[in-house]
């Protein structure tokens, strides 16, 4: 499968390899025999995906319960061992290498969860939750603590609360003090998987913006798995639409969600309900269910739900094909 | 469909042959107070809220955490645990009766029988011993009377108004052999089951994904048409409100902020936290350029509900805030059309 260059707009960086690559990941989970003694099934929760980020840009994932996203997030952190493929940190095939020649990339590589009471040790103070990956690193107890520090003051947390427990925290706050973790390291690359997701939308909008704020003063690049389309739409540069352990549609988040054309992404987009009263016009309400991904079905996944499908979708997979400006799409039309 | 010839009336409401204001108020919450004791002291979880659902509309209640939406439609079925939750003053009444003074016996028989309620997480809220078509089967039994075998009827019934494929075949499987949105539809059709007046939908879709989301919106909007059920849609998604909802009521930390006809609050919202929730929210399609700009915030956060709060309760986040917020609680002042608001600001504005 082609890897695509999202962004033409930073000639600069010359044959420079993208910040990640990549290339046809796969996880497959092992499930039961259908018979005793029958062939084992997989569960293929993420089934070939591939896709580039570029350095101090934001990749937005989106797609419903189910479809690999996190998988896919958490694969390429190898917070999950792949079951295939390759991940490439600029230009490094990360996947292949031990856990111990792994372990300086992962300095580069940090995570924020989706839910900011469950990823804080409630043992632990603020304080040292945030300082922990610096212990991991060697970093002196001089250092760890003035760093600790200079994080909470970025994140825009007071000081004094360096000493308080997670328990003395608000959501959105505890979701700052997962983010200074995230950046103890001065990681290239952040994994954010749904991490405003659990909070209320004022508390969001500030999450949000601390975001965006990090990337612009540091030079971060973000992987932003969520399922809420706006907040994916607000924060991203090239967004990747999943759909049952496959991207069937990527592009320019702009060029995404003004011209979208894949059936999935246009029923997904349709359903988010707006905002508007009576603007309830050009919804496409899908019928069913997603299928199992231990059976996905044959063909093009989708076919089972998209209105438009014909024969030959239950029979070929579409590849995902570029159908200009680094659009690409996974169907056997371009309706 | 069984339902509609059993509403007539209603029906008629529900396709707007009269206002609002001259529906009859099926259910009318007047300055409810509700306290839990905790550990740490009192917390006022609901501070003086009133508002009113009519016969045959869909009324939303937004708010975010901790504003007391989901407390109020738990005391309007008397759900709530006691100790810790303390009713400390007001009204809840059904069609003129107050359902805070009822015996518990007369309480069951309206509980999921004429106010039914469904909750935002269907698997932990069906029994997941029993089948589904027990489920509904046992509702219409206990408040109707029903045999065994007519009860079973009315479910299969209830699970096809519901879109549930293969009904009669799905009557006899468990809550775990249904998917989210499956489940969500069963407990809809379990609700709806005795034909309730009112039907509180506490964050119904919450848990479920966007096109499953819409399918049950869907199906909300049709069966509101159909069987004139009034709805209370209790959400923190105001564009499920937008979507679903007639009137809209506005709440923050346990008290009513704002109460507006759907369309008038989202074209012209009077509260200063009302619009700072609209402009919080980023936006699907706003047909600018990737905005990647920052969002508007409120800042701050949520106050503790433990001190009572003299004033405005949202004034140490109100861009707008003067001194006499802080000091004295602004009444709810009409701005005509059936538009309320308890601000200062506005107050002076007019």
């Amino acid at each position: 499968m082609q890897p695509t260059t999202s962004k033409e707009r930073t000639p600069d960086q010359g044959d420079a390899p993208p910040l990640l690559d990549v290339r046809n990941l796969k996880k497959y989970y092992g499930a039961s025999r259908a018979t005793p003694g029958g062939a084992r099934r997989y569960v293929r929760a993420v089934d070939g995906v591939s896709f580039t980020l570029e350095r101090a840009s934001t990749l937005g994932i989106v797609g419903e319960s189910g479809c690999g996203k996190s998988t896919a997030a958490k694969t390429i952190m190898r917070l999950i061992e792949p079951s295939g493929g390759q991940v490439l940190l600029d230009g490094v095939d990360i996947t292949a290498m031990s856990r111990r020649r792994f372990r300086p990339y992962r300095q580069q590589l940090q995570i924020v969860f989706q839910d900011p009471y469950a990823s804080l040790n409630p043992r632990m103070t603020a304080g040292a939750i945030v300082a922990e990956p610096l212990a991991n690193y060697g970093w002196s107890r001089a250092d760890r603590e003035a760093r600790a520090a200079e994080l909470f003051d970025r994140v825009g947390l007071r000081r004094d609360a360096m000493r308080k427990y997670p328990h003395e925290f608000s959501g959105g706050q505890r979701q700052r003090i997962g983010i200074a973790r995230a950046l103890a390291l001065d990681p290239k690359l952040i994994v954010c998987d749904e991490p405003v997701s659990a909070l209320d939308v004022s508390i969001q909008a500030q999450v949000v913006n601390l975001l965006i704020d990090l990337q612009q003063e540091l030079g971060i690049a973000y992987l932003f798995v969520a399922h809420d389309l706006a907040v994916v739409r607000h924060i991203s540069d090239r967004v990747a639409v999943m759909y049952l352990g496959r991207v069937v549609e990527s592009a320019d988040a702009d060029r995404l969600f003004a011209d979208p054309r894949h059936p999935y992404t246009r029923a997904l987009l349709s359903a988010v309900p707006r905002p508007e009263p009576g603007r309830r016009n050009g919804r496409i309400v899908l019928k069913g269910d997603v299928p199992s991904p231990m059976s996905p079905p044959s063909g093009c996944r989708f076919h089972t739900r998209c209105p438009h499908a014909v024969d030959r979708c239950t029979r070929e997979e579409p590849e995902l094909r570029d159908v200009g400006a680094g659009h690409e799409v996974a169907c056997h039309f371009d309706p | 469909m069984t339902l509609e010839a059993k509403a007539p009336v209603d029906r008629e409401r529900a396709l707007g042959a009269q206002l609002p204001a001259d529906r009859e108020k099926v259910l009318e919450i007047d300055d409810l107070r509700v306290c839990f004791a905790t550990p740490d002291g009192i917390v006022r979880a609901v501070d003086g809220v009133s508002y009113s659902l009519h016969a045959g509309e869909t009324l939303g209640v937004v708010g975010e955490s901790g504003c007391g939406k989901s407390v109020t439609a738990m005391s309007v079925l008397r759900l709530l645990a006691s100790p810790p939750a303390v009713v400390a003053g007001g009204a809840i009444r059904y069609r003129g009766t107050d359902l805070l003074g009822l015996s518990e016996e007369r309480m069951r028989s309206i509980r999921g029988n004429e106010i039914s309620m469904i909750f935002q997480d269907p698997m932990t809220s069906l029994n997941p011993v029993l089948t589904i078509g027990e489920q509904i089967g046992e509702a219409v039994r206990l408040h109707q009377g029903l045999g065994r075998r007519a009860a079973r009827e009315r479910a299969v019934e209830m699970l096809a108004l519901v879109n549930i494929p293969d009904p009669r075949r799905r009557a006899d499987e468990y809550p775990h052999q249904f998917s989210g949105g499956m489940r969500q539809r069963a407990m809809i059709g379990l609700a709806l089951a005795c034909h309730p007046k009112v039907l509180i939908a506490d964050e119904p879709t919450t848990a479920l994904d966007v096109t499953i989301q819409a399918q049950i919106l869907e199906l909300l909007r049709k069966l509101e048409a159909e069987t004139g059920t009034a709805i209370m849609m209790i959400t923190h998604d105001l564009g499920v409100v937008a979507e679903t909802c007639e009137r809209v009521v506005v709440l923050y930390a346990g008290r009513k902020v704002e109460d507006a006809p759907a369309r008038r609050l989202f074209a012209a919202a009077a509260h200063p936290y009302t619009r700072g929730l609209l402009a919080s929210m980023p936006r699907l399609a706003d047909g600018a350029a990737r905005s990647h700009g920052r969002l508007t915030e409120i800042p701050g956060m949520v106050p503790s509900l433990k001190e009572p709060v003299p004033g405005c309760s949202f004034a140490p986040r109100c861009p707008v805030a003067r001194p006499r917020c802080t000091r004295e609680r602004p009444p709810l002042v009409a701005l005509g059309d059936g538009h309320s608001v308890a601000c200062w600001e506005t107050e002076r504005g007019a």
